[in-house]
């Protein structure tokens, strides 16, 4: 062998076994399980695994998985106690001293901040922050001013906001540390408003421009990167004080990657490469993953509906809407979605609120469908019906349309991007005919679903949220009534619970689940430190290792 | 006749000489049977051409397989259902978590989906069904009857349209080669996927409404008139160039000088000399547009659910890719299966046309 072809034979034989150390390397480290901490108490890192965020802008965030993390990041006046069950929607002080006291017209709100309270950078936070903050949402077109319209000066200024434009409204002393609250109509859910993030102060002349993870943060933890559609990472906010209804956090670090693959986000839990993840669990896998892992269900206040727009023939006829209502088999829905992870449901409201009385106005009759069809003339009538493009999505809304087909509609499937969907089908432009929608709470008050999907005095022309388009006067009415109703007795919550049958005799929608998402998590979590906020989803409060 | 052992050998002569030695007589050949000839030697290329029609035909059947034997529509839901396999009762979907409302409290059991049952359910989900209850067999089928129309049909498109935009741009040069060489250029800057997924989600929204064409948004056409648009210049530059080096042979400038106009020059002396190169180019796009089709499907740019083809079949699948993984991999196979078969079938075919050509897409 010559010197030259001798090099070269040792040159390969090192390539390949260099090549195949990091093979090796590669699967060891993929297979690589957590080991648990000697030290119990000790809980330095939570990696966390969530499917998309939309922003950490606290006057833009307006998807579950921010808000998850920004509940910790960035605090209201008022917020909800960090307890699992109903009682973790009892409203209770934030950033205020106390709840506030309300005039009798159920039109003036009074507050005051706590001293002392700093942002993460170190600066005071003032009551004027809070006045800001409203303003800036205004300014930057924030998917939650409309919440905010009933404050007295807010719709002037929303017709033109500026910088340094007022909201009469809202009178702020930074002396005194109090903030003013006038409404132009009383509202009885405003308090629940007023604890959603898109009211979190921030300091004064903070720029309407998106600022993902850059605006400093009154809670527990602040966050200390962001990498677009990727990760983010919060750490401690070494200026919070905690409360007695503000606890620190148990993580000093929370690791956050985005992962759009709900198989993959799950396979990581299972590897020991995360701790845990919101993903859902396709139906088939969720038995398996909770073999492997700690699987924790929570029922948040959410429903799954087909909307039916009541201009568009052939769902102006009431015939034809119910039934869409008799077809669907709510049951099978359950396990073909969710894998039997979810509540069938003929309801607006979850049965998480005091006013829900469960309805059962269209038990399961594909043969009674027919026959409404045939009395309404719909049948072969041409229908589109809608969707996102997302798995679950895509799924109930091919079953859907697979029911209206074998009712005898002639129905075919339009899938839009998700990012536009709703814009799509709150555009009247678009003349959409019936689709698939769902609804996760706001705020927990039946207003958050009755004024803002069912009521016709709130239909707008662009980004409507009453996909169905659906106005009644007697309906209407009763809603804009008990609008001002400040506390849910049970009297108010009998109304609502008449309001919401008078709605679905009439079925703009066709709801069909209240479903149970599962949080996964990595067996180094035991079970006994898993706690779930209603609201908000797992605790990092109460989170241990 | 002619002295045996005399060395003349004239064009009058030859046939004598030829019947003389082999007792036959000399026919002239085309150059298209020479090329069959040829083929018909390559049987591996044959083979090819057998598998791939074997394909079209068992997907042409789709509706009759439907019908007859599976007894179930592509877009059939048959999620609440039961299924006979092998005398036992077995639920189309079944298991899956079980609500207690005493406990308020869900026993978490596993969804089970009925696997391939191999003709032992009287030919009902042979292939068995996926998360909605569909007979994957017959999804199957479907999705390659729509995956071979996309293709076979956007691979006539796009080499129509770009074999007459390389005629006017070969023949005529100057500027109109100009126009069509930077059209072709704009289309070829852009990355195929891209462009094919923007133009196809813009038009799947609300179809195509324009000049007096109406396209409806779950059209197959959408998806065959993006596909052939965006590959229109991987078949026109080739057939472009090789025009461009026709034109300066001297039986062009012969037909020209004889009084032949443009199209006469076009369709009588270009075409048919770029005949076998079209032909060949028209059986590869064929695969390449199934491949984009498939890619575009998946990505859910090209068909749309719940209509089948195989790229969709894919995308679906991949949710039960650990507890079915035969609904990604058998429409998986499919397409590799069809496109193997189309490119063997074309290098077969280009070698038997010409063997010293070297016609290929060049992406």
């Amino acid at each position: 062998m010559t010197g030259k072809r001798r090099w070269g034979w040792l040159l390969g034989v090192v390539a390949i076994a260099a090549g195949l150390a990091m093979m090796a390397a590669a699967f060891s480290a993929a297979g690589t399980k957590s080991r648990a901490p000697s030290n119990p108490q000790a809980f330095p890192k939570l990696r966390a695994v969530l499917d998309t965020i939309d922003y950490l802008d606290p006057q833009q965030a307006y998807t579950g998985q921010s808000w998850w993390a920004m509940w910790n990041v960035y605090e209201t006046l008022l917020t909800y106690r960090h307890v699992e069950g109903a009682a973790g929607y009892k409203l209770v002080p934030g950033l205020a001293q106390s709840l506030p006291t309300i005039s009798k017209n159920g039109k003036v709100y009074h507050f005051k901040l706590r001293k002392g309270l700093k942002y993460s950078n170190g600066h005071k936070v003032v009551a004027s922050d809070f006045k800001w903050a409203i303003k800036r949402g205004f300014l930057a077109t924030g998917q939650g001013v409309g919440f905010y319209t009933d404050i007295a000066g807010a719709k002037a200024y929303a017709a033109h906001p500026t910088p340094n434009g007022n909201i009469s409204g809202i009178i702020t002393n930074n002396k005194t540390g109090s903030i003013t609250i006038k409404l132009a109509t009383p509202r009885g859910d405003f308090l629940t408003i007023l604890a959603l993030i898109f009211a979190a102060p921030v300091p004064g002349g903070t720029s309407p421009d998106i600022q993902n993870g850059t605006i400093p943060s009154t809670g527990p933890y602040r966050f200390k990167s962001y990498d677009p559609n990727h990760s983010f990472v919060m750490v401690r906010n070494k200026y919070f004080k905690p409360t007695k209804y503000i606890p620190r956090g148990n993580p000093n670090e929370v690791d956050v990657s985005l992962v759009g693959d709900a198989d993959t986000a799950t396979q990581m839990v299972i590897n020991g490469q995360a701790d845990y993840s919101n993903a859902a669990i396709p139906p088939d896998r969720i038995a398996n993953a909770q073999s492997k892992g700690r699987l924790k269900l929570r029922t948040n206040a959410n429903t799954y509906y087909f909307w039916m727009n009541i201009n568009e023939s052939p769902f102006n006829k009431l015939k034809v809407r119910q039934a869409v209502n008799y077809a669907i088999d709510r049951g099978k829905m359950q396990t073909l979605i969710w894998g039997g992870l979810g509540k069938p449901t003929q309801n607006v409201l979850p049965p998480t609120y005091p006013s829900y009385r469960k309805l059962n106005l269209y038990p399961h009759n594909v043969t009674k469908a027919k026959t409404l069809i045939n009395q309404a003339g719909a049948n072969g009538a041409k229908v589109t019906v809608w969707t996102r493009n997302v798995s679950d999505a895509v799924d109930s809304a091919t079953y859907y349309t697979s029911v209206l087909n074998s009712i005898g509609l002639n129905a075919t499937l339009n899938i839009l991007p998700k990012a536009t969907y709703y814009t799509t089908i709150g555009n009247v432009a678009t003349h959409a005919q019936t689709g698939w929608a769902r609804w996760l709470e706001d705020y927990p008050h039946p207003l958050d679903w009755f004024d803002v999907l069912l009521n016709g005095n709130r239909i707008t022309d662009q980004d409507n949220n009453n996909y169905a388009w659906y106005t009644n006067k007697t309906t209407n009415k009763e809603i804009e009534a008990l609008k001002k109703a400040q506390v849910l007795t049970p009297a108010v919550n009998a109304r609502w619970a008449k309001v919401e049958k008078q709605i679905m005799m009439q079925a703009p929608w066709a709801p069909w689940s209240n479903r149970t998402f599962p949080e996964f998590f990595n067996k180094s979590i035991p079970a006994k430190c898993i706690h779930v906020q209603n609201l908000y989803g797992i605790d990092l409060a109460r989170l241990c290792k | 006749m002619v002295e045996p052992g005399a060395t003349d050998l004239t064009l009058d002569s030859a046939p004598l000489l030829a019947t003389e030695e082999h007792e036959a007589a000399i026919i002239g050949r085309s150059p298209w049977y020479l090329a069959w000839r040829r083929l018909r030697r390559n049987y591996v290329a044959l083979g090819s051409l057998g598998v791939f029609l074997l394909i079209v035909i068992c997907c042409s059947l789709a509706p009759v397989y439907a019908h007859h034997v599976a007894h179930s529509g592509p877009n059939d839901v048959h999620a609440g259902e039961h299924v006979r396999v092998s005398g036992k009762l077995r639920s189309v979907v079944g298991g899956g978590a079980v609500y207690d409302p005493k406990t308020n409290t869900f026993d978490v059991k596993p969804v089970v989906y009925l696997p391939p049952t191999w003709w032992h359910a009287n030919g009902r989900f042979v292939l068995g069904t996926d998360k909605l209850g569909h007979d994957e067999a017959v999804r199957l089928l479907y999705g390659g009857l729509n995956s071979l129309k996309i293709g076979i049909g956007s691979a006539f498109l796009c080499t129509f349209f770009a074999l007459v935009l390389a005629l006017l741009a070969g023949h005529f040069g100057g500027w109109t080669d100009w126009v069509i060489s930077r059209f072709f250029d704009l289309i070829w800057a852009f990355p195929v996927f891209l462009l094919a997924i923007a133009i196809g989600t813009a038009l799947q929204v609300n179809g195509f409404h324009h000049f007096g064409i109406n396209i409806e948004p779950g059209s197959l056409w959408i998806p065959t008139l993006v596909i052939s648009y965006v590959l229109v210049p991987y078949v026109g530059r080739p057939i472009r160039g090789q025009i461009l080096s026709l034109r300066e042979k001297e039986f062009i400038e012969a037909a020209i000088g004889q009084g032949s106009g443009p199209l006469r020059v076009m369709f009588s002396e270009l075409l048919p000399n770029v005949a076998s190169t079209v032909l060949v180019l028209f059986t590869l796009i064929i695969a390449n547009n199934i491949i984009t089709e498939a890619g575009l499907s998946f990505l859910g740019a090209g068909v749309r659910p719940p209509s089948p083809s195989w790229g969709n079949l894919i995308a679906s699948g991949q949710d039960q890719i650990q507890t079915a993984p035969w609904l990604c991999l058998v429409p998986g196979i499919a397409i590799v299966l069809t496109v193997l078969s189309l490119n063997v079938f074309g290098d077969g075919l280009r070698d038997a046309l010409d063997p010293r050509a070297k016609v290929r897409l060049e992406h």
